[in-house]
């Protein structure tokens, strides 16, 4: 009879949960699932942006081309995007990730409020800006009469060196991960001080007592209870990277070759709006979904862990 | 009887019929009731003022017609214009750069030009006022489907005060070919070790369709074969002009590259960083607005383009147009609103070449008359156009832009051999032509 009544309130509260959820889900729908599903769609067929015609079912032309090894040659081909996103995405969520750490355990180990505070706002500011904003901030700087060149030629004492920001290939793909880095790492910081204060301080007052020091603390008791918020933060910046778009688009616009920076998010643009193939742009984006989201399934797995009460 | 019987009941069957199209094509052209155009246009400040001029006359002759004229940074614009169209949004009256704008009309985008409400009495009055072959661009089938904003050509901006103080006189030392173009930057640039203080001369990048391909065609190449079925004609004409455009960047001569500022916008500062830019008659208006002194000091001259000393053929910049085109979509009564405002607009072509950013509306009255002809150097942009041609369009011509941008910058920046650069250029374009 007892268990009989719990469940008609466990029904009663599912009910009231699922109408407190529905317009999120119903806004989640319209704005992701159907376009996920219409890119899904499209990329079975030979649809152009501007084309009037009736778009002919074309099966799975659209990836056999994509992936047409014959075709890895050109830089600007999919599977150059491929590589361009992969580099980009190590060589900027890596970092993100070990230093935005680092950076929150050393502002929460702060004593002063008014130091955390000052320094979190600092490192926060660049989220706030616009992708575009900050881009073009980095482009007086990358500008090879800009302050990159002077800043880095007065330390280094190598007057007259251009660093080539924008126009090595390989520079340029720094660039790219430089302005990422600068715009995204006060976010995760955030999220990384906000995962420290939720450690309740006995479990260190504890560990003093005990002897550890402030690396035996670190190792074996910070690092093991920020684990859930590791594993956000990097699934977190792994899936930001991998959908990087407005550097490459600013970069490009201002003069920048496109071959090294053209990320699949970049190459989606250019050929579905620029170049109005919208069906192969669409065949990119899925296969860039099923990346992320194995991506992501890989990341959870090689992390999962029992949850931490304390 | 039986047959006359038949006859009456059909006729009485279609003759409502008949009636009721005419009826709607009479309702669907009601001039009399209130329509708003939207006009959508690039951003250009002077243009913006007489436009705002013009659409107020406009509406006060017109009291039924609100024209809503919205604009776009002209890099945006050809985006949002798309965007819109594809999302059945677009706006009734729009303009882009030709090449952009084709796939408008090849996709079935855009309305014929409607002569009388336009203010020509038919197509015959319409092509008789222009400029011989300028409507050809957007005439298909025998239909015109747009009427020419702007026809720009580019020519070379020299200022004297930056030759005279590398010990040049702008005059005499002015450089007629690609290779003095070269030797004479070389005089004019100012380094700090590999970085450029100052530049002679750079190019307009990356609109390669206007200047790149006229000096391919220069050394006797072609983008595509004349009956446009193959890409890339004239290997060694393409690889001269991707070698001199290799030795202008930082891994040749080091005299420019497409990641320094744009140097059409600093030429009007006249601040000792740049001595030569690409550009169009307009640029006389902006040099005007942004730095009356300089503008008036005449310390600045236009020089035509250059070619190569091994020319085979004579050719300058490519001109290109921005067309009125109206939405085939709006409601015909906006459709000839629109028509009716965009006549109304070009009827004042002196008026955009004195005070509307001097721009040059292709009609004949206008190459006859003493306004243009008075404008400092019109006669050298009138020149280099006898010598040139329209640039390449066609429903792809952007995406083969962008090709053609890859396949230099290669060049230029990655130290890829213009052999293999061209390779991939063909490669490319070959596709995109096949599938067009």
């Amino acid at each position: 009879m007892r268990i009989k009544k719990n469940r008609g309130i466990e029904k009663k509260q599912a009910r009231w949960g699922f109408l407190f959820v529905m317009p999120a889900m119903l806004f989640f729908s319209l704005f992701n699932f159907y376009p996920i599903l219409n890119a899904f769609h499209t990329s079975f067929y030979n649809r152009k942006v501007l084309s009037r015609a009736k778009p002919s079912f074309v099966g799975l032309d659209n990836y056999v081309r994509l992936f047409d090894v014959t075709r890895a040659a050109n830089p600007l081909s999919f599977y150059n995007s491929l590589k361009a996103t992969i580099v980009f995405t190590l060589g900027t969520f890596i970092p993100l990730l070990v230093l935005s750490l680092i950076l929150a355990v050393l502002i929460s180990n702060l004593s002063s409020n008014r130091a955390k505070k000052f320094l979190q706002i600092s490192y926060y500011t660049p989220a706030v800006l616009s992708s575009v904003v900050a881009a073009s901030i980095w482009m007086i700087i990358f500008d090879p009469r800009g302050l990159g060149n002077q800043w880095l030629n007065a330390l280094m004492r190598t007057p007259g060196v251009d660093r080539k920001w924008l126009v090595d290939p390989v520079m340029e793909q720094v660039s790219t991960m430089v302005i990422y880095f600068w715009k995204y790492i006060g976010y995760f910081v955030i999220l990384f001080i906000t995962g420290l204060a939720s450690i309740p301080p006995t479990i260190y007052e504890a560990a003093t007592i005990d002897g550890a020091n402030k690396s035996q603390t670190f190792w074996r008791i910070t690092l093991p209870l920020l684990k859930p918020t590791v594993v956000l933060v990097s699934v977190m910046a792994m899936l930001q990277c991998l959908k990087t778009f407005s550097t490459q688009y600013m970069l490009y616009t201002n003069g920048a070759p496109r071959a090294p920076i053209n990320v699949i998010t970049f190459n989606i643009y250019i050929t579905g709006i620029q170049d109005q193939y919208l069906s192969r742009a669409s065949a990119m984006s899925v296969v860039l979904f099923i990346l992320m989201m194995l991506l992501t399934l890989l990341q959870f797995k090689t992390t999962k862990s029992e949850n931490v009460d304390y | 009887m039986k047959k006359t019987l038949v006859v009456l009941l059909l006729t009485a069957m279609l003759l409502p019929l008949s009636l009721f199209a005419a009826g709607t094509k009479e309702a669907a052209v009601d001039e009399s009731k209130p329509v708003t155009v939207n006009y959508w246009t690039h951003e250009d400040p002077a243009r913006t003022k007489l436009e705002t001029e013009l659409i107020e006359q406009f509406m006060k002759e017109n009291p039924n017609i609100t024209v809503v004229r919205t604009t776009n940074p002209s890099s945006k614009q050809i985006e949002v214009v798309q965007t819109a169209f594809a999302a059945k949004q677009g706006p009734d009256m729009f303009n882009l750069p030709i090449e952009d704008q084709y796939a408008y009309i090849s996709n079935g985008l855009v309305a014929p030009v409607d002569y009388q409400a336009a203010g020509y009495r038919n197509e015959q009055d319409l092509l008789d006022k222009y400029v011989d072959g300028v409507l050809d661009t957007v005439t298909v089938d025998g239909e015109v489907y747009g009427l020419p904003l702007e026809l720009t050509n580019w020519a070379i901006y020299v200022n004297k005060r930056v030759f005279s103080s590398a010990g040049l006189d702008a005059e005499r030392d002015y450089p007629k070919t690609w290779e003095q173009m070269a030797d004479v930057s070389e005089k004019l640039v100012i380094r700090d070790g590999d970085i450029l203080v100052r530049r002679g001369f750079d190019f307009r990048y990356p609109y390669y369709l206007e200047f790149f391909i006229p000096m391919v065609e220069q050394l006797g190449g072609d983008l595509l074969s004349a009956d446009g079925s193959k890409a890339i004609i004239g290997d060694d004409a393409w690889i001269g002009a991707l070698t001199f455009l290799q030795q202008w960047g930082p891994l040749g001569r080091n005299l420019g590259s497409p990641t320094y500022k744009n140097a059409r916008s600093l030429f009007n500062q006249d601040n000792n960083d740049i001595a030569m830019t690409h550009s169009g008659l307009y640029q006389e208006a902006r040099i005007k607005s942004d730095n009356p002194e300089f503008y008036e000091s005449m310390e600045w001259m236009v020089i035509p383009f250059p070619v190569f000393e091994n020319a085979v053929r004579n050719v300058a910049a490519c001109y290109y147009g921005h067309f009125f085109m109206v939405n085939a979509d709006s409601d015909p009564a906006v459709q000839k609103a629109a028509w009716k405002l965009a006549g109304f607009m070009l009827s004042h072509g002196e008026d955009y070449l004195t005070r509307g950013g001097s721009i040059i509306q292709p009609t004949k009255a206008l190459f006859a008359s003493d306004t243009l002809k008075n404008m400092p150097y019109s006669q050298v942009f009138i020149d280099d156009m006898a010598r040139a041609h329209m640039i390449y369009y066609g429903e792809n011509s952007a995406s083969i832009q962008k090709h053609i941008r890859q396949a230099i910058e290669s060049v230029m920046l990655s130290g890829v051999s213009p052999e293999k650069a061209l390779a991939t250029l063909r490669a490319a374009v070959q596709e995109i032509i096949d599938e067009q």
